[in-house]
Protein backbone atom coordinates (compact mmCIF):
# COMPACT_ATOMS: atom_id res chain seq x y z
CA UNK A 1 0.00 0.00 0.00
CA UNK A 2 0.96 3.51 -1.20
CA UNK A 3 1.33 5.97 1.52
CA UNK A 4 -0.91 9.12 1.55
CA UNK A 5 2.14 11.43 1.97
CA UNK A 6 4.10 9.63 -1.32
CA UNK A 7 0.30 10.36 -3.56
CA UNK A 8 0.64 14.04 -1.89
CA UNK A 9 4.38 14.53 -3.16
CA UNK A 10 3.89 13.20 -6.49
CA UNK A 11 1.03 14.91 -7.34
CA UNK A 12 2.97 18.24 -6.36
CA UNK A 13 5.72 16.80 -8.16
CA UNK A 14 4.22 16.63 -11.35
CA UNK A 15 2.75 20.11 -11.21
CA UNK A 16 6.17 21.41 -10.66
CA UNK A 17 7.33 19.59 -13.98
CA UNK A 18 4.30 21.05 -15.54
CA UNK A 19 4.49 24.93 -13.96
CA UNK A 20 8.40 24.44 -15.03
CA UNK A 21 8.03 23.50 -18.33
CA UNK A 22 5.49 26.11 -18.75
CA UNK A 23 8.01 28.72 -17.71
CA UNK A 24 11.24 27.42 -19.27
CA UNK A 25 9.28 26.47 -23.09
CA UNK A 26 7.49 30.04 -22.39
CA UNK A 27 4.65 28.96 -23.50
CA UNK A 28 2.24 31.72 -24.74
CA UNK A 29 -0.26 32.76 -22.30
CA UNK A 30 -3.39 32.34 -25.42
CA UNK A 31 -2.87 28.49 -24.33
CA UNK A 32 -3.65 29.03 -20.28
CA UNK A 33 -7.76 28.40 -21.24
CA UNK A 34 -6.30 25.72 -22.63
CA UNK A 35 -4.85 24.61 -20.02
CA UNK A 36 -7.65 25.93 -17.48
CA UNK A 37 -9.86 23.65 -19.23
CA UNK A 38 -8.13 20.77 -19.88
CA UNK A 39 -6.94 20.47 -15.68
CA UNK A 40 -10.62 21.29 -14.87
CA UNK A 41 -11.89 18.36 -16.91
CA UNK A 42 -9.32 15.78 -15.97
CA UNK A 43 -8.78 16.79 -12.51
CA UNK A 44 -10.51 19.60 -10.90
CA UNK A 45 -13.73 18.32 -11.26
CA UNK A 46 -13.53 14.72 -11.11
CA UNK A 47 -12.35 15.49 -7.39
CA UNK A 48 -15.70 16.81 -6.34
CA UNK A 49 -17.47 14.56 -8.35
CA UNK A 50 -17.50 11.60 -5.64
CA UNK A 51 -18.57 13.35 -3.23
CA UNK A 52 -21.73 11.25 -3.11
CA UNK A 53 -19.70 8.28 -2.20
CA UNK A 54 -17.20 9.81 0.26
CA UNK A 55 -20.02 11.05 2.22
CA UNK A 56 -21.29 8.16 3.38
CA UNK A 57 -17.61 6.40 3.36
CA UNK A 58 -17.03 7.00 7.38
CA UNK A 59 -19.46 6.14 9.49
CA UNK A 60 -18.47 8.27 12.67
CA UNK A 61 -18.63 11.43 10.51
CA UNK A 62 -21.70 10.16 8.30
CA UNK A 63 -23.97 13.95 8.52
CA UNK A 64 -26.70 11.84 5.81
CA UNK A 65 -29.27 9.69 6.71
CA UNK A 66 -29.91 9.21 2.87
CA UNK A 67 -29.46 9.52 -0.41
CA UNK A 68 -31.75 11.90 -0.98
CA UNK A 69 -30.77 14.01 2.14
CA UNK A 70 -27.66 14.41 0.53
CA UNK A 71 -28.66 15.10 -2.95
CA UNK A 72 -31.00 17.86 -1.36
CA UNK A 73 -28.69 19.64 1.16
CA UNK A 74 -25.95 19.23 -1.94
CA UNK A 75 -28.16 21.00 -4.77
CA UNK A 76 -30.30 23.15 -2.27
CA UNK A 77 -26.27 24.95 -1.61
CA UNK A 78 -25.84 25.10 -5.08
CA UNK A 79 -28.69 26.87 -6.29
CA UNK A 80 -28.30 29.15 -3.36
CA UNK A 81 -24.86 30.19 -4.18
CA UNK A 82 -26.00 31.12 -7.34
CA UNK A 83 -28.89 32.73 -6.20
CA UNK A 84 -26.50 34.92 -3.84
CA UNK A 85 -24.67 35.51 -7.11
CA UNK A 86 -27.41 36.82 -9.09
CA UNK A 87 -28.50 39.17 -6.24
CA UNK A 88 -25.49 40.45 -4.94
CA UNK A 89 -21.63 39.51 -6.86
CA UNK A 90 -19.69 40.82 -3.96
CA UNK A 91 -21.47 38.20 -1.59
CA UNK A 92 -21.02 35.89 -3.93
CA UNK A 93 -17.50 36.73 -4.33
CA UNK A 94 -17.02 37.38 -0.50
CA UNK A 95 -18.27 33.72 0.39
CA UNK A 96 -16.72 32.19 -2.72
CA UNK A 97 -13.38 33.63 -1.33
CA UNK A 98 -14.47 32.99 2.64
CA UNK A 99 -15.55 28.96 1.48
CA UNK A 100 -12.23 28.75 -0.81
CA UNK A 101 -9.53 30.03 1.84
CA UNK A 102 -10.51 27.07 4.31
CA UNK A 103 -10.97 24.71 1.92
CA UNK A 104 -7.58 25.34 0.05
CA UNK A 105 -5.99 25.98 3.47
CA UNK A 106 -7.07 22.41 4.47
CA UNK A 107 -6.15 20.43 1.78
CA UNK A 108 -2.69 22.23 1.64
CA UNK A 109 -1.62 21.60 5.28
CA UNK A 110 -2.65 17.91 4.76
CA UNK A 111 1.31 15.87 5.23
CA UNK A 112 2.82 19.17 7.37
CA UNK A 113 0.44 19.26 10.00
CA UNK A 114 -3.25 17.78 11.02
CA UNK A 115 -6.76 19.61 9.78
CA UNK A 116 -7.91 20.37 13.56
CA UNK A 117 -6.60 23.66 13.77
CA UNK A 118 -9.25 25.77 11.65
CA UNK A 119 -7.66 29.01 11.96
CA UNK A 120 -4.65 27.26 10.78
CA UNK A 121 -6.18 25.89 7.49
CA UNK A 122 -8.04 29.20 7.04
CA UNK A 123 -4.76 31.72 7.09
CA UNK A 124 -3.19 29.33 5.15
CA UNK A 125 -5.44 28.96 2.27
CA UNK A 126 -6.39 32.79 2.86
CA UNK A 127 -2.35 33.05 1.66
CA UNK A 128 -2.58 30.97 -1.01
CA UNK A 129 -5.38 33.12 -3.05
CA UNK A 130 -3.75 36.31 -1.76
CA UNK A 131 -0.85 35.49 -3.50
CA UNK A 132 -2.71 34.15 -6.59
CA UNK A 133 -4.74 37.63 -7.08
CA UNK A 134 -1.74 39.55 -5.64
CA UNK A 135 0.73 38.45 -8.26
CA UNK A 136 -1.96 38.69 -11.02
CA UNK A 137 -3.47 41.84 -9.86
CA UNK A 138 -3.24 43.86 -13.11
CA UNK A 139 -5.27 41.06 -14.82
CA UNK A 140 -7.74 40.50 -11.93
CA UNK A 141 -8.58 43.92 -12.20
CA UNK A 142 -9.93 43.30 -16.37
CA UNK A 143 -11.65 39.85 -15.10
CA UNK A 144 -13.58 41.62 -12.55
CA UNK A 145 -14.35 44.46 -14.76
CA UNK A 146 -18.05 44.32 -13.69
CA UNK A 147 -17.09 44.80 -9.38
CA UNK A 148 -16.17 48.50 -10.30
CA UNK A 149 -15.37 49.34 -6.37
CA UNK A 150 -12.37 46.80 -7.05
CA UNK A 151 -11.51 47.28 -10.87
CA UNK A 152 -11.27 51.13 -10.88
CA UNK A 153 -8.84 51.22 -8.54
CA UNK A 154 -5.71 53.11 -9.25
CA UNK A 155 -2.70 50.43 -9.23
CA UNK A 156 -0.24 51.87 -11.76
CA UNK A 157 2.27 53.45 -9.59
CA UNK A 158 3.18 49.87 -8.60
CA UNK A 159 5.01 47.42 -10.00
CA UNK A 160 4.48 43.08 -9.81
CA UNK A 161 7.32 42.87 -7.91
CA UNK A 162 5.71 45.29 -5.04
CA UNK A 163 3.17 42.29 -4.72
CA UNK A 164 5.37 39.45 -4.61
CA UNK A 165 7.20 41.46 -1.81
CA UNK A 166 3.27 42.06 0.37
CA UNK A 167 2.52 38.13 -0.60
CA UNK A 168 5.60 36.60 0.86
CA UNK A 169 5.74 39.06 3.59
CA UNK A 170 2.34 38.32 4.56
CA UNK A 171 3.04 34.63 4.49
CA UNK A 172 5.96 34.55 6.90
CA UNK A 173 4.30 37.23 9.24
CA UNK A 174 1.54 34.51 9.36
CA UNK A 175 3.00 31.26 9.47
CA UNK A 176 5.64 32.03 11.91
CA UNK A 177 3.37 32.29 14.34
CA UNK A 178 1.54 28.66 14.27
CA UNK A 179 2.60 25.78 16.00
CA UNK A 180 2.92 23.67 12.63
CA UNK A 181 4.89 20.26 13.01
CA UNK A 182 6.24 20.67 9.53
CA UNK A 183 6.59 24.55 9.14
CA UNK A 184 9.74 24.72 6.82
CA UNK A 185 8.39 22.18 4.06
CA UNK A 186 5.26 23.78 4.38
CA UNK A 187 6.85 27.43 4.19
CA UNK A 188 9.08 26.17 0.89
CA UNK A 189 6.13 24.47 -0.80
CA UNK A 190 4.27 27.50 -0.71
CA UNK A 191 7.40 29.39 -1.93
CA UNK A 192 7.19 27.35 -5.19
CA UNK A 193 3.78 27.89 -5.85
CA UNK A 194 4.34 31.89 -5.17
CA UNK A 195 6.78 31.64 -7.80
CA UNK A 196 4.60 29.93 -10.32
CA UNK A 197 1.57 32.64 -9.43
CA UNK A 198 4.94 35.32 -10.63
CA UNK A 199 5.95 33.68 -13.73
CA UNK A 200 2.44 32.39 -15.19
CA UNK A 201 -1.12 34.46 -15.87
CA UNK A 202 -3.89 33.71 -13.35
CA UNK A 203 -6.04 31.09 -14.96
CA UNK A 204 -2.49 29.21 -15.38
CA UNK A 205 -1.44 29.80 -11.99
CA UNK A 206 -4.95 28.67 -11.09
CA UNK A 207 -4.41 25.50 -13.23
CA UNK A 208 -1.44 24.53 -11.57
CA UNK A 209 -2.48 25.09 -7.75
CA UNK A 210 -5.98 23.82 -8.27
CA UNK A 211 -5.36 21.14 -10.39
CA UNK A 212 -1.48 19.68 -9.37
CA UNK A 213 -1.74 21.34 -5.69
CA UNK A 214 -5.27 20.17 -4.73
CA UNK A 215 -7.33 18.08 -6.80
CA UNK A 216 -4.71 15.68 -7.70
CA UNK A 217 -3.53 14.79 -4.10
CA UNK A 218 -7.62 15.03 -3.02
CA UNK A 219 -8.17 12.60 -6.24
CA UNK A 220 -5.59 10.14 -5.30
CA UNK A 221 -6.44 10.54 -1.48
CA UNK A 222 -10.02 9.74 -2.28
CA UNK A 223 -9.28 6.95 -4.71
CA UNK A 224 -7.22 5.30 -1.52
CA UNK A 225 -10.30 5.67 0.51
CA UNK A 226 -12.52 4.04 -1.51
CA UNK A 227 -10.42 0.91 -2.35
CA UNK A 228 -11.40 0.35 -5.60
CA UNK A 229 -9.34 -2.32 -7.77
CA UNK A 230 -7.07 0.01 -9.38
CA UNK A 231 -7.49 3.80 -10.31
CA UNK A 232 -8.87 3.30 -13.89
CA UNK A 233 -12.30 1.86 -12.06
CA UNK A 234 -11.94 4.40 -9.58
CA UNK A 235 -11.59 7.23 -12.50
CA UNK A 236 -14.73 5.87 -14.17
CA UNK A 237 -16.84 6.51 -11.01
CA UNK A 238 -16.06 10.15 -10.82
CA UNK A 239 -17.11 10.35 -15.20
CA UNK A 240 -20.99 10.75 -14.48
CA UNK A 241 -21.26 13.39 -11.81
CA UNK A 242 -18.09 15.28 -13.80
CA UNK A 243 -20.69 15.00 -17.04
CA UNK A 244 -23.55 16.20 -15.12
CA UNK A 245 -21.47 18.95 -13.67
CA UNK A 246 -20.52 19.82 -17.29
CA UNK A 247 -23.79 20.21 -18.42
CA UNK A 248 -24.94 22.21 -15.35
CA UNK A 249 -22.41 24.90 -16.32
CA UNK A 250 -23.43 24.59 -20.35
CA UNK A 251 -27.24 24.83 -18.92
CA UNK A 252 -26.93 27.70 -16.71
CA UNK A 253 -24.47 29.49 -19.34
CA UNK A 254 -27.26 29.33 -22.13
CA UNK A 255 -29.96 30.12 -19.51
CA UNK A 256 -28.44 32.85 -17.48
CA UNK A 257 -30.01 35.75 -19.45
CA UNK A 258 -27.01 37.73 -18.32
CA UNK A 259 -28.26 37.50 -14.76
CA UNK A 260 -25.06 36.75 -13.77
CA UNK A 261 -22.33 37.49 -16.54
CA UNK A 262 -22.94 39.49 -19.69
CA UNK A 263 -19.71 38.56 -22.15
CA UNK A 264 -17.50 37.36 -18.98
CA UNK A 265 -16.80 33.77 -19.29
CA UNK A 266 -13.82 33.56 -16.93
CA UNK A 267 -16.16 35.65 -14.33
CA UNK A 268 -18.54 32.81 -15.21
CA UNK A 269 -16.81 30.05 -14.96
CA UNK A 270 -15.75 31.11 -11.71
CA UNK A 271 -18.96 31.41 -10.67
CA UNK A 272 -19.74 27.56 -11.61
CA UNK A 273 -16.90 26.50 -9.88
CA UNK A 274 -17.86 28.45 -6.96
CA UNK A 275 -21.37 26.97 -6.74
CA UNK A 276 -20.05 23.26 -7.15
CA UNK A 277 -17.43 24.48 -4.30
CA UNK A 278 -19.73 25.10 -1.45
CA UNK A 279 -20.97 21.96 -1.03
CA UNK A 280 -17.87 20.07 -1.96
CA UNK A 281 -15.90 22.06 1.41
CA UNK A 282 -18.42 20.42 3.69
CA UNK A 283 -17.81 16.86 2.54
CA UNK A 284 -14.11 17.50 2.15
CA UNK A 285 -13.82 18.59 5.71
CA UNK A 286 -15.15 15.30 7.15
CA UNK A 287 -12.98 13.32 4.44
CA UNK A 288 -10.20 15.24 5.84
CA UNK A 289 -10.45 15.10 9.24
CA UNK A 290 -7.02 13.38 10.73
CA UNK A 291 -5.17 13.16 7.81
CA UNK B 1 22.89 23.06 -31.28
CA UNK B 2 20.25 25.11 -33.23
CA UNK B 3 17.69 22.47 -32.51
CA UNK B 4 17.86 23.60 -29.24
CA UNK B 5 17.60 27.28 -29.70
CA UNK B 6 13.76 27.20 -28.81
CA UNK B 7 14.50 26.70 -25.81
CA UNK B 8 17.41 29.38 -25.21
CA UNK B 9 15.62 32.76 -26.45
CA UNK B 10 18.68 34.60 -27.46
CA UNK B 11 22.53 33.58 -27.69
CA UNK B 12 25.24 35.40 -26.00
CA UNK B 13 27.48 37.39 -28.02
CA UNK B 14 30.92 36.42 -27.99
CA UNK B 15 32.94 38.75 -25.37
CA UNK B 16 30.03 39.76 -23.09
CA UNK B 17 31.54 38.70 -20.23
CA UNK B 18 28.81 39.68 -18.05
CA UNK B 19 26.30 37.65 -19.70
CA UNK B 20 28.55 34.83 -19.34
CA UNK B 21 28.21 35.49 -15.79
CA UNK B 22 24.86 34.91 -15.72
CA UNK B 23 24.88 31.52 -17.76
CA UNK B 24 27.16 30.37 -14.96
CA UNK B 25 25.01 31.26 -12.05
CA UNK B 26 22.53 29.91 -14.19
CA UNK B 27 23.84 26.64 -14.72
CA UNK B 28 25.84 26.74 -11.14
CA UNK B 29 22.80 26.83 -9.33
CA UNK B 30 21.27 23.82 -11.31
CA UNK B 31 24.31 21.68 -10.68
CA UNK B 32 23.99 23.03 -6.74
CA UNK B 33 20.11 22.06 -6.72
CA UNK B 34 20.62 18.54 -8.25
CA UNK B 35 23.67 18.13 -5.73
CA UNK B 36 21.47 19.03 -2.79
CA UNK B 37 18.79 16.84 -3.62
CA UNK B 38 20.94 13.96 -4.44
CA UNK B 39 22.81 14.38 -0.76
CA UNK B 40 19.16 14.84 0.72
CA UNK B 41 18.92 11.19 0.40
CA UNK B 42 22.00 10.24 2.02
CA UNK B 43 22.27 12.86 5.19
CA UNK B 44 20.60 11.91 8.33
CA UNK B 45 16.78 12.42 8.83
CA UNK B 46 17.23 15.66 10.69
CA UNK B 47 19.01 17.48 8.18
CA UNK B 48 16.51 16.26 5.80
CA UNK B 49 15.03 19.33 5.47
CA UNK B 50 18.02 21.50 5.78
CA UNK B 51 19.06 19.75 2.12
CA UNK B 52 15.64 20.59 1.00
CA UNK B 53 15.67 23.91 1.29
CA UNK B 54 19.13 24.62 0.08
CA UNK B 55 18.65 22.54 -3.30
CA UNK B 56 14.96 24.73 -3.15
CA UNK B 57 17.21 28.24 -2.79
CA UNK B 58 19.57 27.02 -5.46
CA UNK B 59 16.67 25.97 -7.74
CA UNK B 60 14.88 28.96 -7.41
CA UNK B 61 17.82 31.13 -8.09
CA UNK B 62 18.54 29.02 -11.30
CA UNK B 63 15.36 29.15 -12.87
CA UNK B 64 15.61 33.63 -12.41
CA UNK B 65 19.32 33.22 -13.51
CA UNK B 66 18.15 31.27 -16.84
CA UNK B 67 15.27 34.13 -16.90
CA UNK B 68 18.01 37.15 -16.37
CA UNK B 69 20.64 35.33 -18.36
CA UNK B 70 18.19 35.62 -21.75
CA UNK B 71 16.94 39.37 -20.23
CA UNK B 72 20.72 40.02 -20.77
CA UNK B 73 21.12 38.40 -23.69
CA UNK B 74 18.24 39.95 -25.88
CA UNK B 75 19.78 43.19 -24.66
CA UNK B 76 17.15 44.46 -22.41
CA UNK B 77 19.65 45.53 -19.61
CA UNK B 78 20.63 44.97 -16.04
CA UNK B 79 17.29 42.47 -15.18
CA UNK B 80 16.63 44.58 -11.46
CA UNK B 81 13.14 43.41 -11.23
CA UNK B 82 14.15 39.65 -11.67
CA UNK B 83 16.95 39.82 -9.36
CA UNK B 84 14.16 41.14 -6.66
CA UNK B 85 11.79 38.89 -7.10
CA UNK B 86 14.46 35.95 -6.48
CA UNK B 87 15.83 37.77 -3.10
CA UNK B 88 12.11 37.88 -2.48
CA UNK B 89 11.38 33.87 -2.63
CA UNK B 90 15.49 33.12 -1.65
CA UNK B 91 16.10 35.31 1.30
CA UNK B 92 13.64 33.89 3.43
CA UNK B 93 14.27 30.80 2.47
CA UNK B 94 18.02 31.35 3.89
CA UNK B 95 17.34 32.53 7.01
CA UNK B 96 15.48 29.65 7.82
CA UNK B 97 18.14 27.48 7.38
CA UNK B 98 19.49 28.72 10.70
CA UNK B 99 16.08 28.58 12.71
CA UNK B 100 16.59 24.32 10.92
CA UNK B 101 20.01 24.02 12.72
CA UNK B 102 19.34 25.59 16.07
CA UNK B 103 15.33 25.14 15.99
CA UNK B 104 15.09 28.73 17.78
CA UNK B 105 14.56 32.47 16.54
CA UNK B 106 12.60 31.99 13.37
CA UNK B 107 9.89 33.96 14.26
CA UNK B 108 12.36 36.97 15.12
CA UNK B 109 14.64 36.25 11.61
CA UNK B 110 11.40 36.14 8.99
CA UNK B 111 10.03 39.30 10.94
CA UNK B 112 13.64 40.98 10.43
CA UNK B 113 13.73 39.56 7.12
CA UNK B 114 10.65 41.19 6.25
CA UNK B 115 11.78 44.50 7.30
CA UNK B 116 14.70 44.17 5.36
CA UNK B 117 12.93 43.29 2.39
CA UNK B 118 10.18 45.46 2.49
CA UNK B 119 12.11 48.71 3.25
CA UNK B 120 14.93 48.02 0.82
CA UNK B 121 12.21 47.41 -1.93
CA UNK B 122 10.62 50.98 -0.97
CA UNK B 123 13.74 52.82 -1.27
CA UNK B 124 14.93 51.82 -4.27
CA UNK B 125 11.32 51.76 -6.31
CA UNK B 126 9.79 55.06 -4.29
CA UNK B 127 6.90 53.93 -4.58
CA UNK B 128 5.58 55.15 -1.05
CA UNK B 129 6.16 58.67 -1.90
CA UNK B 130 7.92 59.12 1.51
CA UNK B 131 11.32 58.89 2.55
CA UNK B 132 14.49 59.03 0.74
CA UNK B 133 16.59 55.86 -0.25
CA UNK B 134 18.86 56.69 1.99
CA UNK B 135 16.74 56.93 4.88
CA UNK B 136 14.55 53.55 3.60
CA UNK B 137 18.15 52.08 3.28
CA UNK B 138 19.11 52.58 7.15
CA UNK B 139 15.78 51.38 8.32
CA UNK B 140 16.63 47.95 5.89
CA UNK B 141 20.36 48.09 7.17
CA UNK B 142 19.51 48.15 10.79
CA UNK B 143 17.35 45.17 10.34
CA UNK B 144 20.61 43.45 8.68
CA UNK B 145 22.81 44.08 11.38
CA UNK B 146 19.92 43.25 14.27
CA UNK B 147 19.53 40.11 11.74
CA UNK B 148 23.27 39.54 11.56
CA UNK B 149 23.77 40.29 15.41
CA UNK B 150 20.86 37.45 16.22
CA UNK B 151 22.83 34.51 14.45
CA UNK B 152 25.90 35.29 15.88
CA UNK B 153 28.23 37.01 13.70
CA UNK B 154 30.36 39.18 15.83
CA UNK B 155 31.80 35.37 17.20
CA UNK B 156 33.84 35.27 13.69
CA UNK B 157 36.16 37.21 15.18
CA UNK B 158 35.90 36.55 19.23
CA UNK B 159 33.86 33.20 20.57
CA UNK B 160 33.18 35.94 23.44
CA UNK B 161 31.31 38.35 21.31
CA UNK B 162 27.90 38.97 22.06
CA UNK B 163 25.38 37.24 20.48
CA UNK B 164 21.37 36.48 19.54
CA UNK B 165 19.49 33.65 21.00
CA UNK B 166 20.24 31.91 17.62
CA UNK B 167 24.11 32.22 17.57
CA UNK B 168 24.61 30.64 21.20
CA UNK B 169 22.26 28.41 19.97
CA UNK B 170 24.42 27.28 17.33
CA UNK B 171 27.61 27.56 19.00
CA UNK B 172 26.00 25.40 22.14
CA UNK B 173 25.15 23.39 19.72
CA UNK B 174 26.20 19.20 19.00
CA UNK B 175 28.50 17.73 16.11
CA UNK B 176 29.29 19.83 13.54
CA UNK B 177 27.16 22.06 13.63
CA UNK B 178 29.17 24.75 15.45
CA UNK B 179 31.88 24.58 12.42
CA UNK B 180 28.84 24.84 10.19
CA UNK B 181 27.26 27.75 11.68
CA UNK B 182 30.58 29.89 11.50
CA UNK B 183 30.66 29.43 8.23
CA UNK B 184 27.11 30.76 7.63
CA UNK B 185 27.95 33.69 10.31
CA UNK B 186 30.71 34.73 7.65
CA UNK B 187 28.23 34.44 4.85
CA UNK B 188 25.88 36.80 6.49
CA UNK B 189 28.43 39.35 7.41
CA UNK B 190 30.46 39.22 4.32
CA UNK B 191 28.83 37.53 1.45
CA UNK B 192 25.39 39.58 2.52
CA UNK B 193 27.50 42.58 2.56
CA UNK B 194 27.06 42.83 -1.43
CA UNK B 195 23.57 43.50 -1.16
CA UNK B 196 23.28 46.56 1.01
CA UNK B 197 26.78 47.94 -0.94
CA UNK B 198 25.03 47.38 -4.82
CA UNK B 199 22.12 49.17 -3.22
CA UNK B 200 24.38 52.42 -2.12
CA UNK B 201 25.54 51.99 -5.68
CA UNK B 202 22.72 51.28 -7.74
CA UNK B 203 19.99 53.93 -6.30
CA UNK B 204 20.43 57.23 -8.01
CA UNK B 205 21.48 60.29 -5.76
CA UNK B 206 22.98 58.18 -3.33
CA UNK B 207 26.54 56.40 -4.37
CA UNK B 208 25.40 55.58 -7.99
CA UNK B 209 28.80 57.73 -9.25
CA UNK B 210 31.40 55.89 -7.48
CA UNK B 211 29.94 52.52 -9.74
CA UNK B 212 31.07 54.78 -12.34
CA UNK B 213 34.19 56.25 -10.97
CA UNK B 214 35.41 52.53 -10.37
CA UNK B 215 34.12 50.97 -13.67
CA UNK B 216 32.41 48.13 -11.88
CA UNK B 217 29.47 46.10 -13.64
CA UNK B 218 27.30 45.33 -10.37
CA UNK B 219 25.72 42.75 -12.18
CA UNK B 220 28.78 40.73 -12.44
CA UNK B 221 29.53 41.54 -8.33
CA UNK B 222 26.13 40.36 -7.77
CA UNK B 223 26.33 37.35 -10.28
CA UNK B 224 29.23 35.81 -8.51
CA UNK B 225 28.24 37.00 -5.15
CA UNK B 226 24.41 35.25 -5.44
CA UNK B 227 26.56 32.35 -6.40
CA UNK B 228 28.63 31.84 -3.50
CA UNK B 229 26.00 32.96 -0.85
CA UNK B 230 23.00 30.57 -2.04
CA UNK B 231 25.84 27.61 -3.07
CA UNK B 232 28.16 28.58 -0.18
CA UNK B 233 24.70 28.77 2.63
CA UNK B 234 23.59 24.88 1.09
CA UNK B 235 27.83 23.82 1.22
CA UNK B 236 28.01 24.80 4.51
CA UNK B 237 23.99 23.57 5.80
CA UNK B 238 25.68 19.94 3.98
CA UNK B 239 29.19 19.87 5.55
CA UNK B 240 27.14 19.79 8.89
CA UNK B 241 24.93 17.22 7.63
CA UNK B 242 27.35 15.02 6.15
CA UNK B 243 29.13 11.97 8.17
Amino acid sequence: MILSKNYIISSKLIGLIFALCLIFFKVEDSYSSIIFVLVMLTIGIPHGSVDHIIAFINPASRRFKSKLSFFTVYLSLIILNIIIWIFSPYLGLFTFLLVSCYHFGEAQVIGFNNTKNKLLNFVLGANILLSLFLNNIFELQIILIDLTLFSSIDLSTFDKTFFLLVSVAVLMISVVHFKIEKKVPLYAEMSILYLIFYHTDILTSFSIYFGFSHSLPMLLLEYKEMKEKNFFSFYVKTLPFTTLAIIFGIILYYFNNDLLTANNLILFTFIVISSLTLPHVFIMKDFVENK
Amino acid sequence: MNTLNFIIGASLQPGDFTGFTFFIGSVSMLAATVFFLVQHGQVDKKFKDSMLVAALITGIAAVHYYYMRDQWAEGLGSPTELRYVDWILTVPLMVVEFALLTGVGMAKLFWLSVVMLVTGYFGESGVTGMLDAQSWGAISGIAYFIMAYEVGCLRVFSDGAPSGAVGDALANAKGKIPSAGRMLQWFVLVGWAIYPLGYMMGTDGWYSGAVAALGWNMDIVYNIGDAINKIGFGMAVWSAARD
